[in-house]
């Protein structure tokens, strides 16, 4: 029979426990829209639904067509669930508005933005703000973890977000 | 101060402002997408001979002629732009514009002088500016880069 080492108690008795969270100190803001800025969730705080989807072999003219009649600046193009694009008013003025008789039959991945600047689900407000100023896209797509698609931050949603924080 | 306070006590003057596109009413629709394009901006203002806005044309509106209207890029903007250039003046204070952005789901507004000119464009971005500015440290130390989800999961 082999005995094992006795091991050192993790405290010694006259040693006290020392919380090492208790100086944490809790970060304070000048007023609730900076909170709401740095801790809130879209999905929590904002209208980030519906997000319209399209699959990358729709046609540019079926995607416009339904844009004008959901009345709509943006839609997020898929790949078997996946975020792989988006299309917005301003691609229709950049690349086919010359040329819509050309491309009007052509699948919407021939013309819409590839890999776009997006938001995870845990991101919190600030950051879709900062992609609209920084990088100056107008719609941020939120997606999980997978690339799954679960909204859209676009600028009449941030409108009303400030709106409501500003009483109106 | 903070953030719902400055939003409270400035004005227009505090956005960052954009030069304008504008050009007479009589314009096609042709030639106002040209230099929406060379500007990288989605609208332009019409204006009468003093310079002042008559009307406003859009990315929107572009885009709803291309479906909705064969042959529409050689007409006139009168015959397609909005009659309200949506116009603000340097003092207008910025809670004001946010309501009328809101009430009125406007995305461009267009700066207008004492004498009632067009001197600038604003809107959403600037404010999105704005905010940038005045909220840097949660801003500006976010990551910025494309989505690049892993096709497998990271570790064993």
């Amino acid at each position: 029979m082999t005995l094992r080492p006795q091991r050192k108690p993790v405290l010694d008795a006259a040693e006290e426990f020392v919380d090492p969270l208790k100086n944490y100190a809790q970060r304070e803001y000048s007023d609730d829209l900076e909170r709401s800025l740095a801790e809130d969730l879209p999905v929590d705080v904002m209208t980030t639904q519906p997000a319209k989807t399209v699959s990358t072999d729709t046609t540019v003219g079926d995607v416009m067509r339904m844009m004008v009649d959901l009345n709509i600046a943006c839609v997020l193009v898929t790949d078997n669930d996946r975020l792989v694009g988006v299309f917005s008013e301003r691609d229709v003025l950049l690349k086919v508005a010359d040329q819509y008789d050309k491309v009007r039959d052509c699948p919407i991945s021939l013309v819409m933005t590839h890999e776009p600047l997006v938001a995870y689900a845990d991101d919190p407000v600030g950051k879709a703000l900062n992609l609209m100023a920084v990088a100056g896209v107008r719609h941020v797509p939120i997606v999980d973890v997978d690339g799954k698609v679960v909204g859209i931050v676009g600028p009449r949603r941030v409108i009303d977000y400030l709106g409501k924080h500003l009483g109106q | 101060m903070g953030l719902q306070d400055s939003i409270a006590r400035d004005t227009v003057s505090e956005l960052p402002i954009r030069e304008v596109i504008t050009l007479p009413a009589t314009c096609t629709v042709r030639q106002a997408m040209r230099r929406m394009r060379a500007r990288r901006l989605g609208c332009v203002i019409a204006v009468d001979e003093q310079g002042k806005p008559v009307g406003k044309f859009t990315e929107r509106l572009l885009m709803r002629l291309l479906v909705n209207e064969a042959g529409g890029l050689d007409q006139p903007i009168a015959k397609f732009m909005y009659a309200d250039a949506s116009a603000v003046s340097l003092s207008t204070p910025l809670a004001k514009l946010v309501e009328q952005m809101q009430s009125r789901h406007l995305r461009f507004m267009c700066v207008v002088n004492e004498q009632g000119k067009a001197v600038g464009l604003t809107g959403q971005k600037g404010l999105m500016e704005y905010i940038a500015e005045h909220f840097p440290r949660a801003v500006l130390v976010q990551r910025m880069k494309p989505f690049l989800a892993l096709d497998e999961r990271e570790g064993a």
